[in-house]
């Protein structure tokens, strides 16, 4: 599965478009990281599925950020990547291997999650949670070795929160708690990391400062990073694919400027609103909603 | 600034240490220990020179430090293995045949319930979890019934085939380890009935709370079958707890399991802090949760058991005692864990002093109450104090 393709259960209304998606699918890619096929996953309490999908790809080595409005099943696509929910149908591939199939420690050495929501006990030192990101490596009766003090450097310089890490949990802002826990996956030390809606709630300082992170995180470190966003311009800048979800299905992927048109907006996010693409990727100018 | 933070990184990984152990240097944790190691021995002292038979500090001083028991190989034997106790001055018999082994046993007590307690805690995320949330108590409680009232007078007799003599088994001479292990059995049933892909600690909860109204409806019922008031104040004193009339015998039954519950707890003490991040958090860094969680109530339970099987049902050190600890040390659980190990003992020695000397010097009777009435007179004002001053109890 080198190739892209595209799904077929894109609106039958632009043909046009599926014609140049054609000739997308030619286009060779690097090796995918992890791969989903024939996707129909949903909750123990729902009876139908709230996502079905027949493809679903994040590339070895790049940024993909899953985009869609509010219970598009963006965050139902991640948790089953993570292997947190099981499929009802098809499974997602990583390294070519089940995640399904993984023990558990193996799979969290392989790939991090980062959820939407997570509580800390108020009185942990920064330094203290980050440590707990090393809970794969370590057995039940093993202490931190060097390569651990290593690791945990690493994500707390990485995550740029040196300068908190005495800090109890507790004392810190939105934005620098944000910064804190994606420092404990980065602990892991996994090749794939995904993160689910990291930067809402947050201001634009932080919110640029954990997208900086993940770009860093991904050109030096050569991590492959699957990413639920919430803002599409956002994700037009920083990532290199965009998955776009309407409604549990695949509408769209492909690079931001291809993906990101105005059809899209329409479509998926049922905004009015005039895309231009320029040297940074593709400007999204927001009207106004789409009434039903 | 920066360069300052910077500095000071280096500083700390150049002097950092690999002792395993290097965590419990902290302040609070030392402090905790020390003030209840004091207490202990405060308390302790109270026990050891007072009752029936007083006698003055020196005596006291000179019957402990007894050259002819602490180095005699013999007396060790009989007070661990329970051999044949050897002579000795009528001051050290006291002391050390009668008195101390019951302090030791408030202090294992109080190491097991403080322990378990705190790991319920964490398992169910909830302050107000104690040793007994999950049925343990019930179950405990409606065996200790059964035994006193229905088999008190029973005897199972087992023949067995290519054995020219038959098993005796006779409940009530079994009562400790009929209680465990009712604890245990009710503590399965309770997993049992919350399992439905997987538990939750809200369903861990709440099946704790059926099967004890169950049990408890069970054991109260039971009482007007007791044909006298013998058993019934034997009843009362096994499900209020007691310490009453326990010594080396209850010692020997108690530590070992106390000893594995105890290491158990304390290795286990870090899947509690991954626990406490939430169970999103806790799977996405390949913690298998169910297990995790069966295992460590599974200790709990060991602790619990224990402690029943010496003391019967002590209420509200497993409660306390972890709420205390958090407030003094933090909510780091390894610390938890090890300051819940001294704190315990303290609060648990200091009631018995309440249990076995109050009624004498409030009343000048010769009466001793059963410890948990007094666990619950502590108990009870101090959450009320807890509550005024914390806005928040509940979830940790």
């Amino acid at each position: 599965m080198t190739t892209r393709q595209h799904s077929e259960t894109r609106s039958s209304t632009d043909e046009q478009d599926s014609e140049n998606d054609e000739q997308r699918t030619s286009t060779e890619l690097g090796p995918s990281k992890l791969v989903g096929e024939n996707l129909a996953i949903g909750y123990p309490t729902t009876d139908e599925p709230v996502v079905e999908c027949n493809n679903v790809v994040l590339p070895e080595g790049e940024v993909t950020a899953l985009v869609g409005p509010n219970g598009s099943g963006k965050s139902t696509l991640l948790k089953s990547m993570a292997s947190h929910l099981t499929p009802e149908r098809g499974q997602f591939l990583l390294d070519g291997k089940s995640v399904q199939e993984f023990e558990s420690k193996e799979l969290a050495k392989e790939l991090g999650l980062l959820s939407q929501e997570h509580d800390s006990p108020g009185s942990l030192t920064v330094e203290t949670l980050v440590t707990h990101g090393r809970y794969p490596h370590r057995g039940f009766f093993d202490t931190l070795s060097e390569k651990d003090y290593d690791a945990i450097d690493r994500a707390i310089d990485l995550a740029g929160v040196e300068h908190l890490r005495e800090t109890e949990t507790a004392n810190l802002s939105g934005g620098q708690k944000q910064l804190v826990w994606i420092a404990m996956v980065l602990a892991q030390d996994t090749d794939l990391l995904l993160l689910d809606e990291p930067t809402t709630f947050l201001d634009l300082h932080h919110q640029l400062q954990v997208m900086n992170v993940i770009q860093t995180l991904n050109r030096e470190e050569d991590v492959t990073v699957g990413v639920v966003l919430h803002d599409i311009g956002q994700a037009a800048r920083f990532a290199d694919n965009l998955i776009a979800l309407n409604d549990g299905e695949l509408y769209d992927w492909g690079p931001p400027n291809e993906v990101v048109t105005e059809e899209l907006l329409a479509d998926v996010f049922r905004v009015d609103a005039t895309v231009t693409n320029d040297s940074v990727g593709p400007q999204i100018t927001p009207h106004c909603a789409i009434e039903e | 600034m920066s360069n300052e933070s910077s500095v000071g990184a280096t500083a700390e990984t150049g002097s950092r240490d690999k002792n395993r152990f290097v965590w419990l240097l902290d302040r609070r944790l030392l402090t905790t220990a020390l003030g209840s190691v004091i207490l202990v021995a405060i308390a302790g002292l109270l026990q050891v020179r007072y009752g029936a038979y007083s006698m003055t500090l020196g005596e006291v001083w000179a019957g402990i430090f007894n050259p002819n028991v602490i180095f005699n190989l013999d007396a060790w034997n009989s007070f661990l293995f329970g051999s044949e106790l050897p002579e000795m001055s009528r001051d050290s018999l006291i002391i050390w045949e009668l008195r101390l082994p019951r302090v030791l046993v408030a202090i294992i007590v109080g190491m097991n319930l403080a322990v378990s307690g705190a790991i319920f805690q964490a398992v169910t995320r909830n302050e107000l979890a104690s040793p007994f949330i999950l049925g343990v108590s019930s179950g405990a409680g409606l065996m200790i019934l059964l035994t006193l009232v229905v088999f008190s007078g029973i005897t199972f007799a087992f023949g067995l085939p290519f054995l020219p003599y038959e098993i005796v088994f006779r409940p009530s001479s079994w009562l400790p380890l009929v209680a465990a292990l009712g604890g245990a059995a009710a503590f399965l049933v309770v997993y049992l009935i919350a399992w439905k892909n997987g538990t939750s600690p809200v369903r861990l909860v709440l099946a704790g709370v059926i099967v004890g109204t169950v049990f408890n409806s069970m054991q109260t019922g039971l009482f007007f079958f007791a044909d006298n008031i013998g058993v019934v104040q034997s009843a009362i004193a096994w499900t209020t707890g007691s310490l009453t009339g326990t010594g080396w015998e209850e010692v020997r039954l108690v530590l070992p399991w106390s000893f594995i519950a105890i290491i158990l707890a304390v290795a286990g003490s870090r899947q509690c802090n991954v626990l406490l991040l939430g169970e999103e958090t806790a799977r996405s860094l390949g913690m298998s949760i169910e297990k995790v969680r069966f295992a460590l109530s599974g200790v709990a339970v060991l602790a619990a058991s224990a402690s029943i099987a010496v003391a019967g049902i002590v209420s509200f050190i497993g409660l306390i005692v972890p709420h205390m600890v958090r407030n003094l040390v933090g909510s780091d659980y390894k610390k938890v864990i090890v300051g819940s190990l001294f704190v315990g003992p303290a609060l648990m020695v200091t009631a018995d002093v309440g249990a076995r000397l109050g009624m004498g010097a409030i009343l000048g009777a010769d009466l001793q109450i059963p410890v948990g009435i007094v666990t619950g007179l502590i108990g009870g004002p101090y959450f009320l104090y807890l509550m005024r001053k914390q806005n928040n109890m509940g979830q940790i």
